[in-house]
């Protein structure tokens, strides 16, 4: 069973797409949470938290799985905002800041949103004295402030990774190269923007050697004229997940990139797809929690974030939720099988968030030139 | 020789007929009109010899040749409908010269005869016009002149006046007659104004129910009826129901008739129209008379109208205001049926109603 | 009777309610519109209010030019083959009988009411090569192997068209149910065979029917932007679709708002030249 509830407004809630495919894990028992002991917090009685959740299937998940734990184990309520798509969390959020009101303490953010409130020193700094799990937390998925200081610490995370048709391709590939190989012509399906596909990512990972060569303009070009090449293997370039989905599970379109979560549950449904992670990486895309400077509920949030990070909390999302660990999976319960259902151990290419803030116009229509000219 | 041959047309739509075999023969230059009440099949003969309609039965011939299923467009028949179906997207001198713009021919020739057409209708100078800044009138002569330009060999005419007020429509009525007179050109129309058909027609074809019931010139429809339909739907009529008693002499409700052209027996109908009818005084004598008494009289200034109830019919009789014989309601008088005024219809059996 | 204009407020009354609601619903909101075509915006953020124009010299390159013309032809050539199909249709429909003409009207309006991404999918779907409608040709024998005809500008074109084609239909069925059933008869009578009865009387009577209607199907399909991405290539992506991106994926409300701008002015001033052509022939 999976249901449909990932749209194209959450797409552009994380700037980079955290636009999802409902998963409703059939198997796996709900693993009792364990009532664990936060020593170092006042139980916070009859308190209220306002959590800022993506719309649609993340608020509808958390609300069912998560909060309700949460309010057990610590007593404090949790008031779910939903947040709106595209960009305006962040600015209602920067302007309700301004006048010292917060409509939610701490939010779920995309990488960019992170990086655009940082720069308007929008998040208050975590104190992780007073998250321990947090030291769990693998470093990638820790936001700083140029000066050290932690303005984010990671929410959830998912992989979007190479997948193909098993019966228009009976040898999986291993690598992302195959987008490129001649013999893929009119055969692949790709997600159509700059900002959620990850493509040049994918690209300077594969060709130039790692996401560093698209520091400069130079590589950056580099990057677009090689992906260029693939240009005659695209058939589709999709902004809607289900008109993919349906192509690559019909093998009418019978590669592509897409989600690894969504893709193993067909699979398990008995449809002729595989998600493959390749060499060079899938691609790891995340949200963050951060606190807004104007929320009076620091020490709830801390509480709140603290035990978003234990490791059997981070087992239930990826069981429950479809998402991969925040924390290095040895410290979780989850089964090989669990844990391939939402991760790999090969190490992730992770998105260059910085160049969707510094250079996002450019980017974008360089993109667009790219793909429609 | 005739130019127009209908030879048994019928037209069927499923299980309705309406129009069971009309034949008839109109040679040229007649003005024929289709006369009947509504529903009377007259329109669906017209649109056959249009060949707008597909006969389901029966033959079409023109000037010996056989049209029965010759597509509309290749009859060359000029078609005045009752709508007039000018072009709203033409001027009247565009309308008119259509066919001509159809045939390929030059621009100044097509405004030309325009030109001409208009003139012929009576009305010059409007070429330019768009059709919808002309009046009903106006309206009327272009579509006439449109389906005249291409001089066709008939011109048919479905309800062409129905449109216009009284004065207007007789007016025009004297006109369209004096414009076939001119041009000699066969021409149907279809109406049911039986005035209309008198003032215009050579041939009047009197039709009811799909059927033809008489063809004949105005006074012979008048005067001698085929039947008590025509006796009755042209104009008035007094109808007696006889039976033929001895050689030329028929009992009727109040009296007996001595007629020269009665069948040697059985039943009959007598037509007689109410100017025939004589009414006399009680008291004087003579042939062909029967008593009745007077239930209602009116003064029509040209004449003068009496209904009498002669056992238990009502006979209507129209006389001279000086021939007014001095009596008045409930008074008894007689009235004479002169034997040449009565004619001699088939008994009832095929009337309507 | 001579009509006079309306006086005074009581008479003026029944037409403010409208009014108001155009002010409302469409005034104002093609202001801001306008308004924040030329607003600044902050990279990476919002916008601020401002006059510059920016955007719309972002907007004036050969790139958004080519796409713009793209939209502009493909909207005409969509507008075209819906009217050209619909009219002869529609021509037919209003002279079958009562009962038969409801049905299809019925038939129609269900076409209108599916959402143009069902329609997508639906067309995706009969023109794929695993399910569509060559493996029907293979059947056949018509063809040697199933073929997919998706996405490409001919599934755009084919998808479009269906989409317009009910709602051309429903425009053009009052103006041609109401045409004198005469007017094609009386053409015939004149020497026209009925296909050029059609085209010499029919159609230039109802020609400006056919403007009209060529006109909003044209406006329609300009504003498409669902069909363009599930049924084209990225050639084949409509300026609609880069607005989209703008205003939701990028977040560019000034860019957004001047392309939206633009695309408006420019098919206003297609509009008022065809009336125009129109008028001018009218008059000629």
């Amino acid at each position: 069973m999976n249901e449909t509830t990932g749209k194209q407004g959450l797409h552009a809630a994380l700037t980079g797409g955290i636009s999802r495919r409902a998963v409703m894990a059939g198997a796996g028992t709900l693993a009792t949470v364990a009532a664990i002991g936060f020593p170092n917090i006042v139980r916070a009685q009859s308190k209220t938290l306002k959590v800022g959740v993506y719309g649609g299937y993340f608020k509808e998940s958390f609300e069912k799985h998560i909060f309700p734990e949460f309010s057990k184990a610590t007593g404090i309520t949790v008031e779910a905002i939903a947040e709106p798509t595209g960009e305006a969390w962040l600015v209602q959020l920067e302007q309700a800041a301004r006048a010292r009101q917060a409509p939610a303490d701490v939010s779920m953010m995309s990488q960019v949103a992170m990086l655009k409130g940082a720069s308007a020193e929008l998040w208050a700094p975590f104190d992780l004295s007073k998250i321990p799990n947090a030291a769990k937390v693998v470093p990638h998925l820790v936001n700083k402030y140029p000066d050290g200081k932690v303005s984010g610490i990671g929410a959830v995370s998912w992989y979007i990774t190479l997948v193909t048709n098993t019966k228009s391709y009976p040898q999986a590939p291993d690598s992302w190269a195959a987008l490129w190989d001649p013999a893929n012509k009119d055969k692949l399906g790709l997600l159509a923007l700059v900002s959620n596909s990850f493509l040049l990512e994918v690209t300077a990972a594969t060709f130039f050697g790692g996401t560093k060569h698209l520091d400069s303009e130079q590589g950056q070009l580099d990057c677009f004229k090689k992906l260029a090449e693939l240009k005659s293997n695209v058939k589709l370039w999709y902004r809607d997940e289900a008109q993919f989905e349906a192509s690559l599970k019909s093998g009418e379109i019978p590669m592509g990139q897409y989600y690894h979560d969504v893709t193993g549950l067909a699979a398990a449904d008995g449809q002729p797809v595989r998600s493959t992670f390749p060499k060079e990486g899938g691609i790891l895309d995340s949200g963050s929690w951060a606190v807004t400077r104007a929320s009076k509920a620091g020490d709830l949030a801390h509480v709140f974030v603290d035990y978003m990070c234990q490791p059997s909390i981070q087992a239930l999302l990826s069981r429950k939720v479809g998402t991969a660990p925040t924390i290095d999976r040895k410290l979780t319960d989850l089964t090989d099988q669990e844990f391939a259902a939402v991760s790999s151990d090969i190490a992730p290419i992770i998105p260059r968030y910085d160049l969707y803030t510094s250079k996002s116009d450019w980017l974008n229509q360089k993109w667009t030139e790219m793909i429609v000219g | 020789m005739s130019a127009l041959v209908l030879d048994g047309l019928t037209k069927r739509y499923g299980p309705v007929t309406a129009v069971h075999g009309a034949s008839l023969r109109i040679p040229h230059g007649q003005f024929v009109c289709l006369l009947g009440p509504s529903g009377c099949g007259k329109t669906t003969l017209l649109r056959m010899i249009a060949g707008l309609e597909d006969p389901s039965g029966g033959r079409l011939v023109i000037d010996g040749r056989d049209i029965t299923t010759a597509p509309a467009h290749t009859r060359e028949f000029g078609m005045v409908f009752q709508s007039l179906a000018l072009f709203p997207h033409l001027t009247a001198g565009e309308n008119i010269a259509y066919p001509l713009r159809i045939r390929g021919a030059a621009k100044a020739e097509q405004r030309k005869r325009a030109d001409e057409l208009l003139e012929l209708v009576r009305l010059p100078g409007v070429a330019d016009r768009p059709v919808s800044k002309l009046s009903g009138g106006q309206r009327q002569r272009v579509a006439i002149a449109r389906a005249l330009a291409l001089s066709p060999k008939l011109f048919l005419l479905d309800e062409p006046l129905s449109a216009l007020d009284a004065k207007l429509r007789e007016a025009m009525q004297i006109e369209l007659k004096q414009l076939q007179q001119r041009l000699g050109i066969t021409t149907i129309v279809v109406t049911h104004d039986q005035r209309e058909a008198m003032t215009m027609a050579d041939l009047v074809v009197v039709m009811s129910q799909g059927r033809i019931h008489q063809a004949a010139p105005p006074m012979e429809v008048y005067r001698q009826p085929a039947d008590a339909f025509v006796a009755d739907f042209i104009g008035m009529t007094n109808l007696l129901e006889g039976e033929v008693t001895a050689p030329g002499t028929a009992a009727v409700p109040g009296g007996t008739l001595h007629l020269p052209d009665l069948p040697p027996t059985g039943r009959v109908l007598l037509s007689v129209r109410p100017e025939d009818v004589i009414v006399h005084p009680v008291g004087t004598d003579g042939p062909n008379r029967l008593s009745g008494t007077l239930s209602f009289m009116r003064d029509l200034g040209a004449s003068v109208e009496f209904r009498i109830d002669v056992a238990g019919r009502e006979i209507v009789a129209l006389t001279r205001p000086q021939d007014r014989p001095p009596v008045s309601p409930g008074g008894a008088l007689s009235v004479e049926f002169p034997p040449a005024a009565c004619v001699v219809l088939p008994p009832m059996a095929e009337r309507p109603q | 009777m001579i009509r006079r204009a309306p006086r005074g407020l009581a008479e003026h009354a029944p037409i403010l309610f409208p009014a108001l609601m155009l002010v409302v619903f469409f005034v104002i909101p093609f202001s801001l519109m306008i308004a924040v075509s030329v607003f600044r915006r902050v990279p990476g953020g919002f916008y601020e209010p401002d006059l510059v124009f920016a955007n719309y010299e972002r907007f004036l390159t050969a790139f958004f030019g080519g796409v713009m013309s793209f939209s502009l032809g493909l909207a005409a050539l969509v507008a075209a083959l819906s009217v050209g199909i619909a009219f002869p249709f529609t021509y037919r429909l209003v002279k079958l009988s009562r009962g038969a003409q409801i049905r299809w009207l019925v038939f129609l309006l269900s076409i209108l009411s599916l959402s143009e991404v069902i329609i997508g999918f639906a067309w995706s779907t009969l023109l794929s090569r695993t399910a569509g409608i060559t493996n029907l040709f293979v059947a056949l024998g018509l063809m040697a192997e199933p073929q997919s005809l998706s996405p490409s500008f001919g599934a755009l074109l084919a998808g479009l068209v269906y989409q317009a084609f009910p709602y051309t239909v429903l425009v053009l069925y009052p103006a041609l149910a109401r045409l004198d059933p005469y007017l094609e008869e009386a053409a015939r009578t004149l020497g026209s065979s009925p296909l050029r009865a059609f085209f010499t009387v029919v159609v230039p009577a109802l020609r400006n029917t056919i403007v009209a209607t060529t006109i909003m199907v044209f406006v329609f399909a300009l504003g498409s932007y669902l069909l363009p991405q599930l049924l084209g290539r990225p050639q084949h992506w409509t300026l609609s679709v880069l607005i989209t991106d703008q205003a939701i994926y990028q977040s560019n409300m000034p860019f957004a708002a001047a392309m939206a701008v633009f695309l408006v002015l420019v098919s206003l001033a297609l509009v008022g030249l065809a009336l125009l052509a129109g008028r001018r022939e009218e008059t000629a």
